[in-house]
């Protein structure tokens, strides 16, 4: 027989041998814990209220915010422009292009750092990028952006300039009091596209 | 756990070595099956020499037996492999520009480069077109980029678009290929050219 007999031999069973087997959907943990614990020290997750409050005022398109909590409580009070996406159906398929994507920053809260800081490990594991937590949660939120507290007159600048902030940053996000929701359901984003894995050079004859 | 790179388990540095070798392990294979004659290619174009296609054919079903059974050793994560992204209206002009440049010219890019580093002239040529090409499309892209980047598709596979499991399409396209190479030995036998 010739040679190319024999590799047509070997290639067919090979491949019966692949149609016949279930595909292989498991997707192992890419990060160790190692290098999850590395993250977690450098602190690097966390959008300071500050941060978000700025963003918010001068409506950064860059900045989603995920609110993990329940629908109930989402709809009770979110930020403004806030999705709901709520921890237990995190992996649902529908969330999958809100969460993996490159185009912006996800911002989770929650009440605490609880159940945001859950949901940042989890996509983070899963390898999505550009996942983010509130620092505090809405706790340290309404406390810092909503009820800001003036610093003593002998602090540094800064804390004045920062106390400023906030006190004009609450305002404009209607603060003082917990404000209630002005839309019961997230806004439509702009349907994003699957996120386009590193480009690499192609290849070609 | 593949890829090495999204793993971080191999640097960019390393990448580039790595590349580097394979890319001249793929010039060697193309110069000792007798790419780098432009006649060889234009071959498979009249039917007298299929060894193209059949190289070509060769390493696609290799290589998609060897990544799905990778896969299923879980040695590599399918997900993560970079799958280049169809922009319809690119691909179906630039396919037939490109078609246009293989049957003129007589080689395809890499196979260009192939010829020229054994000192064919003819490539040499080839490759002051293709400088030339790309200076034209760089030139022009301000009015090409509507249609460069038109009717994006993202990055879909055959088995998603069949809805068929990437195995039963492997089996598929195992069998096309064996089809096709006993098609290229039929029309080499069909249409015979004695020295070329």
């Amino acid at each position: 027989m010739k040679p190319r007999i024999y590799l047509a031999l070997l290639i067919i069973p090979l491949g019966l041998i692949l149609a016949a087997v279930p595909a292989n959907t498991t997707h192992p943990y890419k990060l160790s814990p190692q290098d999850l614990l590395e993250y977690v020290n450098s602190g690097m997750q966390y959008f300071t209220p500050d941060e978000v409050a700025q963003m918010i005022v001068s409506k950064d398109p860059s900045l989603v915010l995920i609110d993990v909590r329940s629908e109930d409580e989402y709809e009770k009070f979110h930020l403004p422009g806030a999705i709901n996406i709520p921890l237990s159906s995190l992996l649902e398929d529908q969330w999958k292009d809100y969460l993996h994507q490159d185009l912006r920053y996800n911002v989770f809260y929650s009440n605490g750092t609880v159940n945001s800081n859950e949901a940042w490990m989890l996509t983070r594991q899963l390898g999505y990028e550009n996942n983010y937590v509130l620092q505090g949660g809405l706790n340290y939120w309404v406390e810092t952006i909503m009820n800001p507290t003036a610093p003593p007159s002998t602090s540094p600048d800064e804390e004045i300039a920062k106390y400023d902030f906030r006190k004009g940053a609450s305002q404009a996000l209607g603060g003082g009091a917990v404000m209630e929701s002005s839309s019961q359901t997230a806004p439509d984003l702009p349907k994003i596209a699957p996120r386009p894995t590193k480009k690499k050079v192609d290849g070609g004859c | 756990m593949g890829p090495l790179i999204n793993n971080n388990l191999i640097s960019q540095n390393t990448n580039f070595f790595l590349a580097f070798l394979v890319g001249i392990g793929f010039g060697f294979v193309l110069e000792v099956s007798g790419f780098s004659s432009s006649r060889k290619l234009a071959g498979v174009f009249y039917g007298y020499d299929t060894v193209v296609l059949k190289v070509f054919f060769t390493a696609a079903i290799v290589a998609m037996v060897g990544l799905l059974f990778m896969s299923l050793f879980n040695w590599i994560d399918l997900d993560l492999v970079y799958i280049n992204p169809t922009y319809l209206w690119s691909t179906i002009i630039g396919g037939a520009i490109m078609g246009a440049g293989f049957i003129t010219g007589g080689f395809c890019p890499g196979t260009g480069f192939c010829a020229a580093s054994i000192g064919k002239i003819d490539a040499i040529f080839f490759i002051g077109g293709l400088f030339l090409g790309i200076l034209i499309f760089a030139e022009a892209y301000p009015m090409l980029e509507p249609l460069y980047k038109g009717s994006f598709k993202g990055s879909p596979t055959l088995p998603q678009a069949l809805g068929l499991k990437d195995g039963v399409v492997v089996l598929g396209i195992i069998f096309v290929a064996l089809g096709m190479f006993w098609a290229g030995e039929w029309a080499e036998r069909k249409f015979p050219r004695e020295e070329y």
